[in-house]
C-alpha cells in the first residue's frame, strides 16, 4: 500500500553478496534486489567515502558517471546518468573523495558468465560531516544487527509467523517479509561471515581516525615507482562493463516507457552516444539475448528476461 | 459458559455472545441492538419480497452480526435489549453470526437481564492492541487532553467530551458521551468501553455503559513523557494504520510534488492548478510555500506535509525572498531545488498526527526539527550486541 519504496540501510558487504532479484507483477512491475540478510531493496540509503566519479561513455552529450562509495566493509558501485540530472550534476561537481550519503535505486546485473553484481543508480547525494557519517554508520549497524537476529530467529523457527505478529513484536513488517524470503532464497548462508566485518564498522564509529589518503612520503627518500599494471582490462571485465552500461540504458528506457519495454532503436541510439557503436552494440545485444538476460518479445521492444 | 453442560441435549442454554459456539442444545441470548437496518430480499423462486432486519448485537462480552427474517412491523430501535431463542448460529469468516428464524422467539428484555460482567473476568488490554469492534476489556490509561464539545445528533444537542488517552503502548483518541469528569493528566481505569473507527482510525467510545474510575497510574508514562516521546519506527506506525499522536525520526530522502511555490485559491485555500480551483473555478491564486518531505527511517517512509512556516524555517529561505528572486530568474523549479538541497539527507524528528491511505502514511506535524549533529548514541549497547554474536 505504500506509495514509496523504503530506503534500506545496509553495508557494502551485504550488498555485494546480494545475487537474487525479484520482479513484481502487473503493468509496471517493481524490481527488488534481495540480500542474504533479507533487505528487499528497490531503494537504498548508504554512506561512505565517495571517490571521484569517472565517465563511462565517450559522448559528452550523454554523460554517464560511475564512482565507488567505500564503507568499512567494502565498496558500492554508484552511477549517475542523464536520467538522474540531480545526481549527475552533483557527481560532476565532485573533485575530491568525500564522506557522502547516497540515496538511489538498487540494480543487479547478470553478466554472461552468470555472475550477478549490484550497483546503485543514484537519485541524490550529499556530502556529510564526520559526525553525521558516524551517526549514519551507527544507524546502519543497529539495523543490520537487528535484521541478523531476526533472520536467525526465523531460521530457528522462533520468528514471527505473520506480518501482523511481527508488528506486534516490534518488528517492521517489511523486514519480516524480506527476512522470510531471504531464508527461502539463501538457505545455506553463514550468518557469522556477515557479522564479522561489522567489527570494523564499530571501530570506525568509535572515532578511529578517518582514512588518510596515502601521499608520497616527504623528505629525503627515494621513491621507486614500479611500472603501473597494464591499463588494458581483462576482456571479460570490459565486456561486462559494456553490458552493464547497455542494461542500464534498457532499464532506464523501460522504466520510463508507458508499456514497460525499452525501444530497441532508442537503446541502440543511446548506446552509440556512450561509445558503443553499431556492430559492437548488436553483438552485445545478441550475447545478452542468448544468455537469457534480455528478450525481444515484440520486434523492436526489449525487456529483461 | 457458567451453567455447565446441559442435562439433556434439548434443554435450552443461555450463552454470552463471547461464548457462542455451535452446539446441539437450543441457544438463548440476551443482547442489546447496536445497529439495525430493515431491507427486503427478493426471493429467487417466485420473485416475492421478504423483509429482513440485520445489524449488530452486543451484550458487553462481544459484538455479533444478526439477521432477523420476517421481523415485527414495529420499530426495532438501537439500544433495545432483546431475549431471543432458539437462535440459529453459523460462522462466517471465522466469526459467529446469529439468525432469528421462524422458530426463534424474540421478546424485549431489561438491562438487568444482560449478562453480569465481573470486572476481573474481562481481559486487560493495552492501547496498541485495541482494534475496531473490540469491547468487553479493561484498560488503564492516562488522559493526554480532553475538551468538551456540543454536537447535534438529529434534533438533539448533546454535550460530549473528546480527547486522547495513552498508555506505554500508544495513544488513542476517545469520545465520551457522558461526563466522566476526565481531566488532563489523570490516570483512569476504564471498563465497558468499545472501539469504533472514525476517519479510518481506531477510536475509543465511552457511553453510558462505561465505568471510569480514577487509578494510581504508577505504571503509566507521565504527561511529560508523553509530550516528549521516543520515536516510533515508521514501518510499525504504518502497520497500525497511523496514530493520533506519534513521533518519528528519519532521514529526508526526497520531496514529493507539489513542493516549493504553490498557488492557493483565495476563497478556500485549495491548491490552484493552471489558474483553476476545484471548487471556485478561475481564480487569482495566492502564492504560498509548502514542502512534502519524504522521511525514511529504514523501516518505512512517510510524507511530512510542511506548511509555509515550517518550510521556511527548515529551508532557511522565505516566500518573499523567493518571489523577489523569481523576478530576476523566473524559474519556480529553483525554489523546489533549493528546498531539496537544504533538506536532502538531513535527519528530522517530527511529532503529530499520522494517517494512512492507499498512498502510504502522511503526517501533518505539530512540531518538526532537524536533529542536531552529534556523535552516535549508545555505542556501548551496539558493541555488546555485536560481541554477543549470533544467538
Amino acid at each position: 500500500m505504500t506509495g514509496r519504496e523504503t530506503a534500506w540501510r545496509l553495508f557494502a558487504h551485504e550488498f555485494l553478496a546480494s545475487v537474487q532479484e525479484e520482479t513484481g507483477v502487473g503493468e509496471r512491475p517493481v524490481r527488488h534486489v534481495l540480500s542474504p540478510l533479507g533487505a528487499r531493496m528497490n531503494r537504498v540509503l548508504v554512506v561512505g567515502t565517495l571517490g571521484v566519479p569517472e565517465p563511462v561513455g565517450k559522448d559528452p552529450a550523454a554523460p554517464f558517471l560511475r564512482a565507488r562509495l567505500t564503507d568499512p566493509t567494502g565498496s558500492f558501485s554508484v552511477t549517475a546518468g542523464g536520467f538522474q540530472p540531480r545526481a549527475l550534476g552533483a557527481f560532476q561537481a565532485i573533485r575530491d573523495p568525500q564522506r557522502s550519503l547516497v540515496v538511489g535505486k538498487a540494480h543487479l546485473y547478470s553478466g554472461r558468465d552468470g555472475a550477478a553484481y549490484g550497483s546503485i543508480r543514484v537519485e541524490a547525494v550529499r556530502a556529510i560531516a564526520e559526525e553525521e557519517y558516524r551517526l549514519d554508520l551507527a544507524e546502519t549497524l543497529r539495523q543490520t544487527l537487528r535484521r541478523l537476529d531476526l533472520l536467525d530467529d526465523i531460521r530457528g523457527g522462533r520468528g514471527p509467523e505473520s506480518a501482523e505478529s511481527a508488528a506486534r513484536a516490534g518488528v517492521p513488517p517489511l523486514w519480516w517479509a524480506g527476512a522470510t524470503r531471504a531464508v527461502a532464497r539463501y538457505p545455506s548462508i553463514d550468518l557469522a561471515t556477515f557479522r564479522a566485518p561489522l567489527a570494523s564498522v564499530l571501530r570506525e564509529i568509535g572515532g578511529g581516525s578517518p582514512p588518510v589518503p596515502v601521499s608520497a612520503p616527504a623528505g629525503n627518500v627515494r621513491v621507486t615507482h614500479t611500472p603501473a599494471p597494464s591499463p588494458v582490462l581483462p576482456p571479460s571485465a570490459a565486456v561486462r562493463a559494456q553490458e552493464a552500461s547497455f542494461l542500464d540504458i534498457v532499464d532506464d528506457l523501460a522504466e520510463r516507457s508507458a508499456d514497460g519495454y525499452a525501444d530497441l532503436k532508442e537503446a541502440l541510439g543511446l548506446a552509440e552516444r556512450r561509445g558503443l557503436h553499431g556492430d559492437r552494440a548488436e553483438e552485445l545485444l545478441n550475447g545478452l539475448e542468448e544468455s537469457g538476460v534480455l528478450e525481444e518479445p515484440i520486434v523492436g521492444k526489449l525487456r529483461r528476461a | 459458559m457458567s451453567e455447565g453442560e446441559p442435562a439433556s441435549p434439548n434443554a435450552p442454554v443461555e450463552l454470552r455472545l463471547r461464548d457462542l459456539r455451535p452446539m446441539d442444545a437450543p441457544v438463548i441470548i440476551v443482547a442489546r441492538v447496536v445497529s439495525a437496518e430493515r431491507r427486503e430480499i427478493t426471493r429467487r423462486s417466485d420473485g416475492g419480497r421478504r423483509p429482513v432486519l440485520s445489524g449488530l448485537l452486543s451484550d458487553g462480552t462481544a459484538t455479533v452480526r444478526f439477521t432477523w427474517w420476517d421481523p415485527p412491523a414495529e420499530e426495532v430501535e438501537r439500544g433495545m435489549v432483546l431475549r431471543a431463542g432458539p437462535i440459529q448460529l453459523r460462522e462466517f469468516r471465522g466469526r459467529p453470526e446469529i439468525t432469528f428464524t421462524w422458530k426463534t422467539r424474540v421478546a424485549p428484555a431489561s438491562e438487568a437481564d444482560l449478562p453480569e460482567l465481573k470486572e476481573d473476568e474481562l481481559p486487560v488490554r493495552t492501547v496498541a492492541e485495541l482494534a475496531d469492534g473490540d469491547e468487553g476489556f479493561r484498560l488503564q490509561v492516562r488522559i493526554a487532553r480532553v475538551e468538551a464539545k456540543t454536537v447535534s445528533v438529529g434534533q438533539e444537542r448533546r454535550l460530549l467530551h473528546e480527547g486522547v488517552a495513552f498508555d506505554r503502548s500508544g495513544s488513542i483518541p476517545f469520545t465520551a458521551w457522558s461526563d466522566f469528569r476526565l481531566s488532563e493528566g489523570a490516570a483512569v481505569r476504564i471498563v465497558g468501553a468499545y472501539v469504533g473507527v472514525f476517519r479510518g482510525q481506531a477510536q475509543m467510545i465511552l457511553d453510558e455503559r462505561a465505568h471510569v474510575q480514577p487509578s494510581e497510574g504508577s505504571e503509566l508514562p507521565s504527561l511529560e513523557e508523553w509530550r516528549t516521546p521516543i520515536a516510533t519506527a515508521i514501518g510499525l506506525l504504518e502497520a497500525g494504520r497511523g496514530s493520533s499522536h506519534a513521533t518519528v525520526e528519519g532521514t529526508v530522502v526526497g520531496l514529493s510534488p507539489p513542493s516549493g511555490l504553490v498557488f492557493r485559491c483565495p476563497t478556500c485555500g485549495r491548491g490552484v492548478a493552471n489558474g483553476l480551483c476545484r471548487a471556485h473555478g478561475a481564480v487569482e491564486g495566492i502564492p504560498d510555500l509548502r514542502a512534502r518531505v519524504v522521511l525514511d527511517d529504514g523501516t518505512g517512509a512517510l510524507t511530512l506535509n510542511l506548511d509555509r512556516i515550517a518550510t521556511e524555517r527548515l529551508w532557511g529561505g522565505t516566500l518573499e525572498a523567493a518571489l523577489a528572486g523569481l523576478r530576476e530568474r523566473p524559474d519556480p523549479g529553483r525554489i523546489e531545488e533549493g528546498i531539496h538541497t537544504a533538506l536532502f539527507g538531513r535527519r528530522l524528528v517530527a511529532t503529530g498526527r499520522a494517517s494512512a491511505d492507499d498512498f502510504g502514511l502522511t503526517m501533518y506535524p505539530d512540531e518538526v526539527r532537524i536533529v542536531p549533529a552529534g556523535g552516535p548514541r549508545d555505542l556501548a549497547g551496539l558493541r555488546t550486541e555485536l560481541e554477543d554474536g549470533p544467538r
